[in-house]
């Protein structure tokens, strides 16, 4: 009787509760990861499926990156140099970007914060208004003045593009963060004649450095998870992030599901490690300030 | 004293802002006047001629064509059934996660999981789970013995859309649940307290305590996924549309931005495409709008 009293009826209700919660958001990426590493056989098994494979494989990683992914009725898409390549493309495209980006955030959300001048509420507007906006009205355009620039199919157009497009959000974020900041110590700085530059540099840059860091990953996840800008700016496979190179193992015949799956673990891979990580900074940027 | 720091910051806001809104004017506005021109030329990058001013006439021909009004309802029914489906799951798991209990940190962690997921893996993981003839739905369902055999999910045009609404949401809910979970935080216990003495069942808490005053929360996270849902792209591509790039686009799930995509970069029709922009633009003002003034109001205005 003592088993099923009150508290513990409400603790397994709970538990149900995170079960089904759990379920519905991770099953989909277990499956994915679980193709993965099966053998062909048992991944086609039907039309009882083999929920974790007897015999657990990497060959499918290795395929990937030797022969490249295969398609069902045998043959083989381009590929084997092309993850290598996605990855790469990828990885400069989003640190470079991500890195620009927080610097201009700092100092831009700096000013936003503790500053007053004449301007500040049209010069805010004029930087927030394109965040909700579809980006179409502008990319039509950008297209073109990409093409003139030769900045079409280069890492540096890609890198140029993530950090206009982030940055709305992030010198929003930098400059919540910075409001939250108890400013004694700058004005302390400042009676002892520290100029603005030494104040960002030496005092704004070290404490603001959780919202830094959390500006950093939201822009990383962002390039890193972008699809829209590389599928229209970039057109050669090595300079075509991770993104779109999933895209090109889907043809005309029906992809190597293993395989695909394969790629796709390797492409979700380094936002899990950030969310498993710094979850506490991703949340809060991701979040936009609803949560504190 | 003052002097001296006041033209010194001068130069300093001159120094960090100027190139900074130079350059959002010279690759976001500058090009969006420039698209707002286009879209009164009949631009076409097919034919091999300057193109010649029309006025507005790009706008009402998609105005008056039944193809844009078909692709508008079909964003707005993914809205329509995003929303609340992703809203009734945030609110389940926010209201479950803010219980206190072991383990609460990581259901919490492993939750914004699907959140992380790139959208074009997402579309291509939602794709092999609803694979009609291995897909793990089927067997899953089958197993359980809910189906008699494995049918293809995707494959009924009316049901296409109820899968990326599903997928979206299910990529999409740790936002609201995380905006709904720190609503939850900031109603003070007091409130339940007293109603728990006046012996309120859990069911008007709920409804006369919780509902009301989140209503804040709903909103700000209904305003975030309107947009995002309004202007999907990436799932739709990987899911239900059914090419690389130059390829048809199914015309069953073809949402605003993909019949955008559609006209400008497949058919080269730039001029109607601009102007389509224009006119999603329009769409989304007015939802906009809300949004930033609700940014300039929390973040800068003290």
């Amino acid at each position: 009787m003592t088993w099923f009293n009150a508290k513990r009826r409400r603790l397994l209700l709970l538990y149900l509760a995170s079960f089904i919660l759990l379920f519905w958001a991770l099953a989909p990426i277990y499956w994915v990861f679980v193709s993965s590493i099966s053998n062909r056989i048992e991944l086609y098994a039907r039309p009882y499926k083999v929920w974790f494979p007897s015999e657990p494989t990497l060959d499918h990683y290795i395929t990937l990156f030797t022969t490249g992914a295969g398609y069902r009725d045998g043959g083989f898409s381009p590929t084997a140099g092309l993850m290598a390549s996605g990855m790469r493309s990828s990885l400069i495209t989003s640190v470079v970007s991500s890195a620009i980006i927080t610097v201009i955030a700092t100092g831009a959300g700096y000013v936003f914060a503790r500053m007053k001048f004449r301007g500040k509420q049209v010069s805010f507007y004029f930087l927030m208004f394109m965040m909700p906006l579809p980006i179409w009205a502008a990319l039509i355009s950008l297209f073109f003045l990409m093409t003139r620039l030769n900045l079409i199919d280069t890492h540096l157009g890609l890198i140029l593009l993530y950090v206009v497009f982030s940055t709305p959000l992030s010198v929003w974020l930098m400059s919540t963060f910075i409001r939250d900041i108890p400013s004694e110590i700058e004005d302390a700085a400042f009676v002892d004649g520290a100029n603005r530059w030494q104040l960002l540099w030496s005092i704004v840059f070290p404490l603001a450095r959780p919202g830094m860091i959390a500006v950093f990953l939201v822009a990383l996840l962002t390039a890193w998870n972008n699809f829209l800008l590389p599928l229209i700016f970039t057109r050669s496979a090595d300079v075509q992030p991770l993104t779109v190179v999933l895209t090109l193992f889907i043809g005309q015949y029906e992809v190597a599901w293993e395989d695909m799956s394969a790629a796709a673990v390797l492409t979700m891979l380094p936002p899990f490690l950030m969310a498993l990580f710094f979850q506490r900074y991703l949340v809060r940027g991701l979040s936009m300030g609803a949560v504190k | 004293m003052r002097q001296r720091f006041f033209t010194q910051d001068r130069l300093f806001i001159a120094v960090i802002l100027i190139p900074l809104l130079l350059f959002i004017a010279l690759l976001i506005y500058v090009p969006a006047v420039d698209t707002f021109n286009t879209s009164l030329t009949n631009r076409n990058l097919r034919i091999n001629r300057p193109p010649e001013f029309l006025a507005f006439e790009n706008y009402a021909r998609l105005l008056q064509d039944d193809e844009f009004w078909e692709v508008t309802g079909r964003s707005l029914v993914v809205v329509a059934l995003v929303l609340p489906i992703e809203m009734t799951i945030a609110f389940a798991a926010a209201l479950l996660l803010n219980e206190r209990f072991p383990g609460r940190a990581v259901v919490r962690t492993l939750a914004i999981l699907p959140w992380m997921v790139p959208p074009v893996v997402n579309g291509f993981l939602w794709g092999w789970l609803l694979n009609g003839e291995y897909g793990a739905l089927n067997g899953l369902l089958y197993q359980f013995g809910l189906i008699g055999e494995y049918r293809s999910w995707l494959r009924d045009p009316n049901e296409q859309l109820l899968w990326v609404a599903v997928v979206q949401a299910w990529t999409r809910f740790s936002f609201p649940t995380i905006v709904l979970l720190a609503g939850l935080q900031g109603i003070p216990d007091e409130l339940y307290d007293a109603a728990r003495v006046d012996g309120a069942s859990v069911w008007s808490q709920l409804t006369r305590i919780t509902f009301p005053l989140l209503l804040p929360s709903f909103a700000i996270a209904l305003v975030v996924e309107f947009i995002a849902a309004f202007q999907i792209f990436d799932v739709v591509w990987t899911l239900t549309a059914g090419g690389s790039a130059g390829g048809q686009i199914n015309p069953f799930t073809r949402t605003l931005m993909l019949y955008n995509y559609e006209l400008v970069f497949r058919d080269l029709r730039v001029g109607l495409g601009a102007a389509l922009s224009y006119l999603i633009l329009l769409m989304s003002l007015g939802v906009g709008f809300i949004f930033v003034r609700r940014l300039y109001n929390q973040g800068i205005k003290e």
